[in-house]
């Protein structure tokens, strides 16, 4: 069995390599490069799952891929897959599934118009590194794996770099990222000092409190910023626009996620929980993530940018239930953080379907009506009614409403605070009700920014040209996003199909399993998902829906009788000529929550008139804008800093003057020998 | 077979006492007001006639707007099915609680908001987006309020906290209690656009939230729309009076007349509620829309000092 496996895994590797490779050898030949690229990558992807679901369900224990050991020290390309890794790799592999069926489609309208074999290379790398980021067995090959997907997901992001913006929101990505991963190689550093060795499935016995400590709070930043935790998330919504909606379907809905997946793989697997105020740091992010980047989100147009501002917010949800898993491992209750982890999980598998599937929405919008704005939007629900009824199942998934996924976890993740307030412990009694809170505005807050991009964006009047000649996508497009949305509703309606697999992850990291306590069976009508006395049934739920449609339907029908419609125009004051400036508009509808909010936005406006300002303005020219509080008040007094003290060096330390620079090398070398000498 | 009862009787009582409420409230303001006012059971008739009137679609419209209605109603049921009107009728688990009420409740205000988007027009946008911010406002507090009831019982599960609070007295003596009736309160008062927060009485769109968005429905669709806010509305009032006013510990016997004075006494605290409903509407005026949130946060501290108190105190009996 394990053989097979490993060729398994084996085999999919090696296919993706080999679509990276032919689509730089059909690089001529951009319409079957696309095609065959993209088919390879469903292979593959088909194979990485199945191999997924294999290891977790009939092999226990690590699996050892591929080891080899070069020269070099230290530098081993070791590759070994636990239930951890499965279950990252079963998400991974599913939304490259979707998303590469779906780019059949979507990378058409590129033809003809750029390089299509660079970026299918791109693209297929791209999946290949988060494959070696979530399967490597040693530190050192993990940083390498973690700094090839940040390169090439960077490339991914300039590929239309003919546009400014592009340009500038790849330079953020970049210049963060780095930073991110300065933070993790000095986290490495200190872990390879007193362990003297890189192996991820090593003991980390020899490392002293302190220094367990300064590692933790090199990690979560380093983590941090490609998760994209408040405050270190303000590449995101730069990035992600940028980017192809296919390569933002995959950064934001498994590249942030590989993140989640460090600060598991280091701090829960290898250095282990010992202090409190480790879940504590991580739940007070969660919190200020998932109610900062709601409201963000809320105020965006932008599509995409609304999208990542999501992706922040969903990440504050997953580490709400990573730092309560820490918390109660950290308090010996292995039960409570089994079921915060469990949650954590799922949540993150969840939203690697529906996130994935909105940025894939994202882009069928901007297939077809070529604009990412969604005030220049409207009424695409009768152009594109299959891409509106799956952006619809995406929109109630994340808004974490039944039946659909998001519920789920969410629901989990309640139960875990639930859980987690035990009298007598004051001060995280208090922080997890304030997490209650917190995700109970995030809810809510989540669902008013859907009905906004889902409502403004395909109900109503066209509110331009391009909106009014939108035509429905390629039906690849349509598969890949339809089978995302079938899965969203599948694991909302049978979440044990997954919670199976997540559990013995749990069994392996906390030693507890939960799916003792998760009540319920396999496929079974009645399927209600239970901790201890608490139970919900998603399946009955929807059950009770329809049978209680039909009834009302059979009962209006007995009492009123024949449905009878008129078609009429819209009550539009007895003006007669209603027209798509009439409607509500995004900014509109998000107004009363940016003035109940505005210490988080400072909105500023600005009315100019022209003529008579009160009775006969010939225009009236309305501006309003918010300040994105992060980059206004943290970022930018930094980087003024920063540019002072470069300007102040300048002249002194950086002269520009080779004899300098060789004058600087030859003194660290020699102090560098001396050292070696005397220490 | 327990369970069929329990949806049978638990749908018959909530589909028959809905508009009752609201022809309670609507018969003390009228007198309040020295008017006659129209009969208790006004809202019945309404329903009725609605019903057999044809409707009115925008051309501009979509399949969700003529879908909305069916969810919006049908939903509400779903959350009326969480919340047992007496807890002599259940014997065993029901598969949800009250975090599941919440979501199904989103569920049908998820729609209700992008029908209202749906036609285009203005009032649409109008009450969608206010809608939009009251009640993303009024959800910590919803949540955290039924937490507290959730853990002094230490389960999310509705019979089960009803059965719970059974054995603590008299709840409405003890603060955790009062803070919770209080923060509940001012969600019902939200949640069921009632004056201060919104007027179901009138259709000037400086002031309309619900009316607003249901403005564009008519016939069978508009009665649907109407019954299901009804629905929702004494879905949370059975909630507040069956948690903070239980009286089933007070019918010692088992059996259909237990049942049956069970309902009566449960039906005489959704009047009361009602008439307490309707004298805050009479004594209050409207408010303006941005002084929403203080209520909303006025209910959110009552509800956060509510579990403060839970945890100094304890929940048990005082």
């Amino acid at each position: 069995m394990e053989l097979f496996l490993r060729n398994l895994f084996l085999a999919s590797v090696l296919l993706y390599l080999f679509g990276a490779v032919i689509s730089l050898i059909l690089m001529k030949r951009q319409k079957a490069c696309n095609i065959i690229a993209n088919f390879i990558c469903i292979a593959a992807s088909a194979l990485g799952a199945a191999a997924s679901v294999i290891k977790i369900l009939w092999v226990n224990g690590p699996i050892g891929i591929f080891g080899f050991k070069s020269a070099i020290p230290f530098v081993s390309l070791d590759m070994k897959v636990d239930n951890l890794s499965a279950i990252f790799l079963l998400a991974l592999s599913i939304l490259v599934l979707c998303v590469s069926i779906y780019s059949i489609g979507y990378i058409s309208h590129y033809i003809g118009k750029r390089n299509i074999g660079l970026f299918n290379f791109l693209y297929t790398t791209f999946i290949l590194s988060m494959i070696f980021v979530l399967t490597s067995a040693n530190a050192v090959f993990f940083y390498i794996s973690w700094e090839a997907m940040s390169l090439l997901s960077y490339f991914l992001v300039v590929f239309e770099s003919e546009k400014e913006k592009n340009q500038r929101a790849g330079r953020l990505y970049i210049i963060m990222t780095h930073l991110a991963t300065a933070f993790l190689l000095i986290g490495f550093m200190i872990i390879y000092s007193y362990t003297k060795s890189f192996d991820l499935f090593g003991s980390s016995a020899g490392i002293p409190e302190a220094a367990r400590n300064i590692i933790f709070i090199l990690l979560l930043i380093g983590f941090g910023t490609k998760a994209g935790v408040i405050p270190l998330h303000i590449w995101l919504p730069y990035a992600h626009p940028a980017a192809p909606s296919n390569v933002s379907a995959l950064m934001s809905g498994i590249m942030i996620k590989t993140a989640i997946y460090g600060l598991i793989r280091f701090l829960l697997c290898y250095l282990g929980i010992e202090h409190t105020w480790w879940g504590v740091v991580i739940l007070v992010l969660g919190i200020a993530s998932a109610v900062l980047g709601v409201a963000y989100a809320l105020m965006e147009h932008n599509i995409k940018r609304l999208l990542a501002f999501h992706s922040v917010e969903n990440i504050g949800i997953i580490l709400i239930g990573l730092g309560v898993c820490f918390i109660a491992l950290a308090q010996n209750n292995e039960l409570v953080g089994g079921l915060a982890l469990t949650a954590a999980l799922l949540h993150t598998f969840n939203h690697t379907l529906f996130k994935g599937g909105l940025f894939l929405g994202a882009g069928s919008i901007q297939y077809a009506a070529h604009t990412k704005d969604i005030e220049k939007l409207g009424g695409l629900i009768k152009k594109m009614p299959v891409t509106a009824l799956f952006v619809l199942c995406f929109s109630l998934a994340i808004s974490a409403i039944v039946p659909f996924n998001g519920f789920i976890s969410e629901w989990l993740t309640y139960q875990s605070l639930f859980a987690n307030i035990i009298p007598g412990q004051a001060g995280l009694n208090l922080i997890s009700i304030l997490a209650v809170a917190a995700l109970g505005l995030t809810g809510a807050l989540a669902a008013a920014c859907f009905v906004k991009l889902f409502g403004i964006s395909f109900l109503g009047l066209p509110r331009s040209n391009q909106a009014l000649k939108a035509k429905e996508v390629p039906v690849t497009m349509n598969i890949g996003m339809g089978i995302l949305a079938a899965l969203c509703l599948i694991v909302g309606l049978f979440p044990f199909t997954i919670l199976r697999l997540i559990d013995q992850v749990a069994i392996d990291l906390v030693g507890s399993s939960i799916l003792g306590q998760l009540h319920g069976g396999f496929l079974i009508v009645y399927y209600p998902l239970k901790v201890s006395a608490n139970s919900i049934s998603p399946l009955a739920l929807l059950i009770v829906l329809i049978a209680l449609i039909l009834i009302s339907l059979l009962v209006i029908r007995i009492i009123g009788g024949k449905y009878i419609e008129r078609k009429y125009g819209t009550w539009d004051c007895g003006f007669e000529a209603l027209n798509a400036r009439m409607q509500y508009s995004a900014t509109g509808f998000s107004k009363p929550i940016k003035i109940v909010f505005k210490i988080l936005f400072r909105p500023t406006r600005k009315t100019t008139f022209e003529g008579d300002w009160l009775y006969h303005p010939e225009t009236i020219e309305y501006t309003t804008s918010f300040t994105s509080v992060f980059e206004e008040y943290l970022y930018y007094p930094m980087i003024r800093t920063i540019k002072q003290f470069s300007q102040r060096t300048k002249f002194r330390i950086q002269t520009g003057s080779i004899h300098n620079y060789l004058l600087y090398i030859f003194i660290m070398v020699l102090a560098l020998m001396l050292y070696n000498r005397f220490v | 077979m327990n369970s069929m009862i329990y949806i049978l009787v638990q749908i018959l009582v909530i589909i028959m006492a809905a508009p009752l409420v609201n022809g309670i409230i609507k018969k003390i303001k009228a007198l309040t007001q020295k008017r006659k006012g129209a009969p208790v059971f006004q809202m019945y008739f309404d329903i009725y006639k609605l019903l057999q009137k044809n409707s009115v679609v925008s051309e501009v419209s979509s399949w969700i707007f003529k879908v909305t209605p069916y969810i919006v109603f049908t939903t509400a049921i779903a959350a009326a099915l969480l919340v047992p009107v007496s807890t002599k009728l259940i014997t065993q688990q029901i598969p949800g609680d009250f975090i599941m009420l919440v979501s199904i409740l989103a569920l049908g205000r998820f729609f209700m908001m992008a029908a209202a988007l749906d036609t285009a027009g203005t009032f649409g946008g109008m009450g969608s987006s206010r809608e939009a911010m009251i009640s993303s406002l009024i959800e910590p507090s919803i949540l955290v309020s039924l937490f507290t009831v959730g853990l002094i019982s230490q389960s999310t599960s509705l019979p089960q906290i009803m059965n719970a609070v059974q054995n603590t007295g008299v709840p409405l003596l003890h603060p955790v209690y009062i803070m919770v009736f209080l923060a509940l309160l001012i969600v019902i008062i939200a949640e069921t656009s009632r004056i201060p927060v919104d007027d179901p009485s009138t259709h000037l769109e400086l002031t309309m939230v619900h009316e607003a968005m249901i403005l564009e429905y008519s016939g069978r669709h508009l009665a649907l729309m109407e019954y299901g806010a009804a629905i929702k509305q004494l879905t949370f009032i059975t909630l507040l009076v069956n948690i903070l006013i239980p009286s089933d510990q007070l019918i010692g016997f088992t059996g259909i007349g237990a049942l049956a004075l069970s309902l009566v006494i449960y039906l005489l605290k959704v009047v009361l509620l009602s008439v307490i409903i309707a004298i805050i509407e009479v004594n209050t005026v409207k408010f303006r829309l941005f002084s929403i949130p203080n209520l909303a946060a006025l209910s959110f501290i009552l509800a956060f000092l509510g579990i403060l108190q839970y945890f100094i105190l304890g929940g048990s009996h005082v």
